[in-house]
């Protein structure tokens, strides 16, 4: 028997070695994706914390109509969170229709919260708040509202636009449940993350 | 089957109505004339509180195997513990700016 021929036969390959952490691969992909997430969030609220704590005649721009719009946004969000696990309950049971349906309908709520995003965005523009200057002062306030809330605008429009996908590829055959399971993990996520800039940007710049 | 199909619908409901109801009062919070360290705590307290329901009951954490969650939750607090380090430097700055003090 040649050498050659042992060293073929000591590398014949065994059984598939267990996921860490006795979850898909896929699963504990998505979750450390969230975890780097978190970290990247949670370094600009720092960020944004450590500017604002430090700066005595820090803005309080946000009136009335800002903070309606940012609570109307607030429960469409929470609104998409439910119906995204409504999807994922409807494609655990093997119905695709009622899947397809609510992850739609969950599209729809994140095109909603996006525009009204946009809308709030455009608010702000209008009255001169731009990233370098703005007319109340400092202007790091600026820079990192917008950062703040353009990162979570940017997951949202992102993620809307890969839910129609992901909705899409479903009806077709192409993924199935734990596909949906996963996104609703990010959806969740970038839902939970809107819930800590609420307060930290907008609620607690309320307008005296 | 059915009933545990149920069950897992109802919980989510129920998770959806504390949040609107948490979410509801930090809007409320907001508009108290309270001091700023009052309304931070009082806002992480319930930003802690929607995490907690979120993670474990909307992304099913709960569900998973412990040393995922054990993974996951001490790693993610670690880091987000150990970025606190900006507070010394941020009132230390805030200090300068209030007195006219700065660094040599």
């Amino acid at each position: 028997m040649s050498e050659a021929h042992l060293t073929m036969g000591a590398h014949t390959p065994g059984p598939m070695e267990a996921p860490p952490f006795a979850v898909p691969s896929k699963k504990l992909a998505m979750w450390l994706f969230i975890m780097s997430d978190v970290m990247t969030f949670a370094a600009c609220i720092a960020a944004y914390a450590f500017v604002r704590n430090a700066t005595p005649d820090w803005p309080r721009p946000f009136h009335g109509g800002t903070i309606t719009n940012v609570a109307i946004m607030t429960v469409v969000m929470l609104t998409s969170g439910l119906t995204m696990l409504f999807a994922v309950k409807a494609s655990r049971a093997a119905d695709k229709a009622g899947a397809f349906r609510w992850m739609i309908i969950t599209a729809l709520a994140g095109a909603i919260f996006t525009l009204l995003h946009i809308r709030d965005w455009m608010g702000m523009i209008s009255q001169g708040a731009g990233i370098s200057q703005n007319p109340w002062g400092p202007p790091a306030f600026g820079a990192s509202f917008y950062s703040i809330t353009g990162f979570s605008l940017l997951h949202m429009g992102v993620g809307t636009i890969a839910l129609f996908v992901v909705a899409i590829r479903y009806k077709g055959g192409r993924y199935n449940a734990d596909d949906i399971e996963l996104f609703s993990l990010f959806w969740q996520f970038v839902g939970l993350v809107w819930l800590f800039i609420v307060p930290a940007v907008y609620l607690m710049n309320v307008a005296p | 089957m059915a009933a545990a199909e149920g069950q897992g619908t109802g919980k989510y409901v129920v998770v959806y109505a504390c949040l609107l109801v948490i979410t509801a009062a930090q809007f409320f919070i907001g508009y108290q004339h309270i001091s700023g360290s009052q309304l931070v705590v009082r806002m992480l307290t319930f930003g802690a509180i929607e995490t907690v329901l979120v993670v474990f009951f909307w992304m099913n954490l709960a569900s998973e195997k412990k040393n995922l969650i054990q993974f996951i939750v001490f790693f993610t607090l670690f880091v987000l513990a150990a970025m606190n380090y900006i507070w010394t430097d941020s009132f230390r700055l805030l200090l300068f700016r209030l007195t006219g003090f700065g660094p040599s």
